[in-house]
């Protein structure tokens, strides 16, 4: 029986091949997936484990606690230990010029082993002042060794110990702090528990060295500058205002001949309490399994994409099983006569569907493997922050489960059609090989199932959709879900109902007088199972995308409204505030330390862009509002009420501006209970070293105008001035040109200010981030159901190709009445356009509505959501779909055209 | 005409001159394979078929009778010779016009009928003029239909009609375009004696009733004789010529074929 099952499969080599091919990017998909979460597994493993160097041992501080110094220093005492160093978090802002980076700071280590970085140009900071930079963080400042970089620390200095700042690192630190502390207690700052000021200066640093981070241990933040001791310490104190360093852990190297396990036992026993202590391949594995849960989560989402292309591909494979059995029906039917019995015929069939399964699958694992290759090979050329696998490393889960998955799939999808080489009659070898019958039988359970799940999984889509904005997010979500994929599945399941009807029809419509036409509506119409399963194979693919670009379009037409109500103005410039926003009256105009005005010339630069129709230099302040008793605090802006009006999206949230009177969102007025009219009494406030709030300057009458502003409060720049409150501008206020492309505006706007630490937001710059996470999403989950479609694709083909097998009489018949070659290969054309464009049709138009059915679902919360169709990616998908269903056609109608019509004079 | 001259038994044409040939052969030849493995299907035959005629093809197997059928019929390239339809020399035709000259000129009858069985009766019948976009002739399609006894079995499939009927639909089928010459290629292989009788006497029907040509190959010596003469091949020559054919006069035809072994002997 073997061996008449394989020459079986001999003879059908090239529909095999072709289902296979189907099978084979659906295992080379897992198989991608699998690997790619086990090189992401792998390179943070790398990554923690490249942090730690070659230390022996790690003690971890507990994570309310850390490790005191003096818990390091007993570390260091322990016999047998060689070098112990202590980690602690502490990062710093550098400035070069106009460029500035922020990176990990560390000192050196005090053994070779302890150091996961390499220097490669220069020397070791020796003393304080001193730093090492990693050699593409240089690059980029634009600074070489022998050059100075400065960082800006602030530190809290108590009112009583004024001169404190500085008096460790008197030598090195040019303190710049001395006009701001002169200034400190000038208005009169109240008090807190703790007085004292928040005290600024600049730290130059000589670059002495160049390094590198060869195996990524500090991949994450870009880069760690190794300083001296001294002055990381003081940074930390800066930090901890003065409280005592807490190291995060602690990494311990051994001496030689030390005995690791009595070591550990004696730093175990003097630790802190809440302390871990794990040599560095513990600590690598417990790390690994904290950050693998999102590698997890990646592997799970890609792989549920993956099973959706090997669903697609076993519906081709069924499909396939299926023409093979109704093919060797006579060889079948001449083995039951001799003999064969039933479960020799199953079996036959499913060992040629393992044999199948295993070789495809096989192909697909090893295909998927140079794939996985393939990239890491790019990649690596890339040269990425993040030091990948030069090799994948291929476990035996990345192995086992796509060859037991692909062939598992091949094998079930084959299991109907083998049931069906059952029902083959002896007598059926005796019957000439005549027309199949077209009467197909009705399958009442079938028909029952699928509008059970149907009805049932619209209902709770429905109630998910309807009843989505009274339950629970969450819950409403996993409703809408069910119900989703229930009436999918029931869609699906009934499909081999209607779409035959659909594709007929459609030809009908279409094709109702040309004859290549009418053949080809009428062929649909001829196996209606497989018309649907190969129209279903496509619709899969073609529902969900569509469904993600219907929900994608729908959020950003809904996110696009929101963000117009959420943000007053297109682009929102803001200088960062430091600590003592409002600059008091008697202080300088201008803080030399901030390194960027916003000032009159910078707005007019912006004037220049392309796209923006008004800028706005706005003075923000912190403001608190009282009313009898109530108080409220928030933002105030401060512009002439006519720019106002012009730079607002909604001008009229500015109506009613004046010079007497001050615009309160409606938030603050609810706080306040004020209404339009009401006169409330306006001061500036500063910040106090605990986030508090202290008034400051005068305080002034004005009428309460409240509107639709968003956020705090509008006055005009005479009512500041009222305030005794003299502050430079902080922020710019754009409105973009009605026809501009944000995406365009927004990243010339951000060229204009690359060189500045000024921030940019905005509804425009949102809706750009969102937009562009979006697409992106949008792009990857396509790309992800492509293979689906592609798998369909071929599905198509085959289809077609069997088809041409088996009319093979019937074409060379046509031939020998007068059919011509391209009207022959124009039938199976119209016939692959036809089951490809109404898989294509059915698909969108179900996307569209589980489109908009997730998008109320999940975006309802937010307000009202506009359903949007996106015609463009729907016609894009019609238009694949057309061409690809014509284009699996090309093949199969030239095979067709060949056939010679002497064959239609042929018994058999 | 030197159809006498070419014919290896010298004999002369059926019932006097016709007045024109259907369908002519001149020196057709056609070789399967090469070298070793090459057949001499057909030996530079010379024939002619007269128009309004019903004629047979007979000879054992392997003779050459679907050959000779197809070459003249255009659905195959001679390797030499030259074939002819009325006095269009087809075997120097391009696919393209052989398509043409199949849709309008010629009609086939075939052993398995080759209907096409998502398309009912009337369908399949008027198949040949939809390809050619030409329209149906009412009275011509209603002659056939009555002729042929189709009359109630029109809107049924293939499926579900008799195989006799099927051979009736697929006669109708090649018929309908009014071609110069329909070819039928053991017609009644596939029917019982009763139903095959049928077909028949509907073949010479069409010819002496509607003025139709027919050229029909058989294995049965009772089906010739409903045919106006019966052309004898053996080993790719033909062999024989017998006019106004009785059963029993092809049957001793075809067994003064098997008695002797030179080809070149076989006449009477
Ligand atoms: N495609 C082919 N390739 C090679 N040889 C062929 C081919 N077709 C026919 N032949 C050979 O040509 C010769 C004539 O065949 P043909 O089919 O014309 O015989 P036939 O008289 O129709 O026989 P039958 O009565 O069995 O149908 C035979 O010897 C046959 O083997
Ligand atoms: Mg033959």
């Amino acid at each position: 029986m073997l061996r008449l099952t394989l020459a079986q499969m001999r003879r059908s080599l090239g529909r095999l091949t072709a289902a296979g091919i189907a099978i084979m990017i659906g295992t080379a998909f897992v198989a991608v997936t699998l690997i790619a979460g086990a090189v992401i597994t792998r390179t943070s493993y790398d990554a923690v484990s490249a942090s730690l160097a070659d230390a022996d041992l790690v003690l971890l501080g507990s994570r309310d606690q850390g490790l005191s110094a003096e818990d390091v220093d007993a570390v260091r005492e322990t016999d047998g230990v060689a070098a112990v160093d202590g980690h602690m978090r502490l990062w710093t802002e550098l400035s070069a010029g106009t460029k500035h980076a922020y990176p990990d700071v560390t000192t050196l280590a005090s053994d070779p082993r302890l150091d996961p970085q390499v220097l490669l140009d220069g020397r070791a900071p020796e003393r304080s002042g001193e730093i090492v930079l990693p050699d593409r963080m240089a690059e980029r400042l634009g600074v070489e060794v022998g050059d100075t970089v400065t960082t800006e620390r602030s530190s809290w200095v108590p009112a009583d110990a004024a001169d404190a700042d500085g008096a460790d690192g008197a030598d090195t630190a040019a303190t710049d702090g001395a006009d701001s502390a002169d200034s400190a207690d000038g208005a009169g700052a109240a008090a807190t528990d703790v007085e004292g000021e928040w005290v600024t200066r600049t730290e130059r640093l000589e670059v002495v060295g160049l390094n590198d981070d060869p195996t990524g241990a500090f991949a994450q933040t870009g880069g760690a500058v190794v300083v001296h001791p001294e002055d990381a310490e003081r940074w930390a104190l800066d930090d901890t205002m003065g409280a005592p360093v807490q190291y995060t852990e602690a990494v311990v190297a051994l001496d030689a001949d030390a005995d690791l396990e009595s070591v550990r036992g004696e730093i175990e026993a003097a630790a802190p309490e809440g302390a871990v202590l794990r040599t560095k391949d513990e600590h690598a594995q417990a790390k690994t399994a904290e950050l693998t849960n999102g590698a997890d989560v990646f592997t799970t989402i890609v792989l549920g994409f993956a099973s959706i292309a090997l669903l697609v591909a076993a519906l081709v494979i069924a499909n396939t099983f299926q023409v093979l059995v109704a093919q060797r029906t006579r060889t079948l039917a001449l083995l039951r006569c001799v003999g064969a019995d039933k479960r020799q015929l199953r079996r036959s069939v499913l060992i040629e569907a393992t044999i199948l399964g295993a070789t495809a699958s096989a192909v697909g694992l090893a295909l998927g493997i140079g794939l996985a290759q393939l990239t890491l090979t790019v990649l690596g050329g890339v040269n990425l922050d993040v030091p990948l696998p030069a090799t994948v490393s291929v476990t035996a889960a990345a192995v086992i489960a796509p060859l037991v998955v692909g062939t598992l799939v091949t094998v079930v999808a084959a299991l109907a059609p083998a049931r069906g080489a059952t029902r083959v009659a002896p007598l059926a070898a005796l019957r000439p090989a005549d027309a199949p019958a077209l009467t197909q039988r009705r399958n009442l359970p079938r028909l029952v199932i699928a509008s059970l799940l149907t009805v049932a999984g619209v209902g709770l889509l429905l109630f998910a959709v309807i009843g989505g904005r009274e339950m629970d997010e969450v819950l409403a979500l996993g409703v809408g879900v069910l119900g989703g994929a229930l009436s999918f599945v029931g869609v699906l399941v009934g499909a081999v109902f209607w779409i035959p009807k659909v594709v007929s029809l459609t030809g009908a419509i279409l094709g109702g007088r040309g004859t290549s036409a009418k053949l080809a509506a009428a062929n649909t119409l001829r196996n209606p199972r497989r018309t649907a399963a190969t129209s279903t194979a496509l619709l899969i693919g073609v529902t969900l995308v569509a469904m993600m670009s219907t929900g994608a379009a729908s959020a950003r037409t809904t996110l696009t409204e929101e963000l117009a109500s959420e943000f007053p103005v297109d682009v929102l410039v803001w200088a960062p505030r430091s600590l003592s926003a409002v600059a008091e009256p008697t202080g300088p105009a201008d803080d030399t330390s901030a390194p960027t005005v916003l000032d009159q010339r910078l707005a007019d630069e912006l004037d220049q862009i392309d796209g923006t129709a008004q800028v706005q230099l706005v003075t923000s302040i912190d403001a608190v509002v009282t009313v009898e008793g109530a108080e409220a605090t928030g933002p105030l802006r401060v512009l002439p009420a006519p720019a106002a009006r012009g730079v607002l999206l909604a001008p009229d949230q500015a109506e009613g501006l004046d010079e007497d009177s001050v615009i309160v969102s409606q938030g603050l007025a609810e706080v306040l209970g004020v209404e339009s009219g009401d006169v409330v009494s306006l001061g500036a406030t500063t910040l106090d070293r605990t986030g508090g709030t202290v008034p400051t300057g005068e305080s002034v009458e004005r009428t309460a105008v409240v509107t639709e502003f968003g956020q705090g409060f509008l006055a005009t720049p005479g009512t500041l001035e009222a305030m005794g409150v003299d502050a430079t501008p902080n922020e710019m206020w754009l409105r973009m040109d009605a026809d501009a492309d944000p995406v365009d505006v927004v990243s010339d706007i951000q060229d204009a200010l690359d060189e500045t630490t000024v921030s940019v937001a905005g509804a425009a710059l949102e809706r750009v981030m969102f937009q562009r996470v979006i697409d992106t999403l949008l792009a990857v989950v396509v790309g992800l159901l492509g293979a689906a479609v592609v798998i369909a694709l071929i599905g198509v083909a085959n289809t077609l190709s069997l088809s041409v097998i088996e009319r093979r009489r019937e074409s060379a018949t046509l031939r020998a009445i007068g059919l011509s070659k391209a009207q022959l290969r124009g039938t199976l054309a119209i016939e692959g356009a036809l089951i490809a464009g109404v898989g294509a049709v059915l698909g969108s138009v179900l996307g569209l509505l589980y489109g908009w059915a997730g998008a109320v679902t999940v975006l309802g919360v937010m307000g009202d959501v506009r359903l949007t169709v996106p015609w463009r990616d729907l016609a894009l998908v019609l238009v694949v779909a057309l061409g690809a269903g014509l284009l699996a056609s090309v093949l199969p109608g030239r095979a067709a055209a060949r056939t010679s019509p002497v064959e239609a004079l042929a018994v058999d | 005409m030197d159809s006498t001259t070419a014919t290896p038994s010298g004999h002369a044409p059926a019932s006097g001159a016709p007045a024109a040939a259907a369908v002519r052969a001149r020196g057709l030849r056609k070789v399967y394979g090469s070298g070793e493995a090459a057949v001499n299907a057909l030996a530079d035959v010379d024939i002619d078929f007269a128009a309004g005629a019903f004629t047979a093809i007979m000879g054992p197997s392997g003779s050459g009778k679907s050959t000779l059928m197809h070459l003249l019929a255009g659905l195959d390239s001679a390797t030499s010779g030259k074939a002819y339809l009325g006095s269009t020399e087809i075997t120097g035709l391009g696919d393209k016009e052989l398509t043409r000259l199949r849709r309008d000129r010629v009609g086939f009858v075939f052993q398995s009928f080759n209907l096409l069985p998502m398309f009912t009766a009337e369908q399949n019948i008027v198949l040949p003029l939809e390809l050619a976009g030409a329209r149906v002739d009412p009275a011509w399609m209603d002659t056939l239909v009555q002729t042929l006894g189709l009359a109630d079995r029109l809107t049924h499939r293939p499926s579900e009609l008799s195989g006799g009927q099927q051979q009736r639909v697929a006669i109708a089928r090649a018929l309908i375009a009014k071609p110069d010459v329909v070819f039928a290629d053991e017609p009644t292989g596939n029917l019982d004696s009763r139903a095959g009788a049928q077909v028949l006497s509907f073949l010479r029907r069409s010819v002496r009733e509607l003025g139709r040509t027919v050229i029909m190959v058989t294995h049965d010596p009772s089906a010739a004789a409903y045919a106006d003469r019966v052309v004898l091949l053996a080993d790719g020559r033909i062999a024989g010529d017998i006019t106004d054919p009785t059963p029993e006069s092809v049957l001793a035809g075809l067994d003064a074929l098997r008695s002797l072994d030179e080809p070149e002997a076989a006449m009477r």
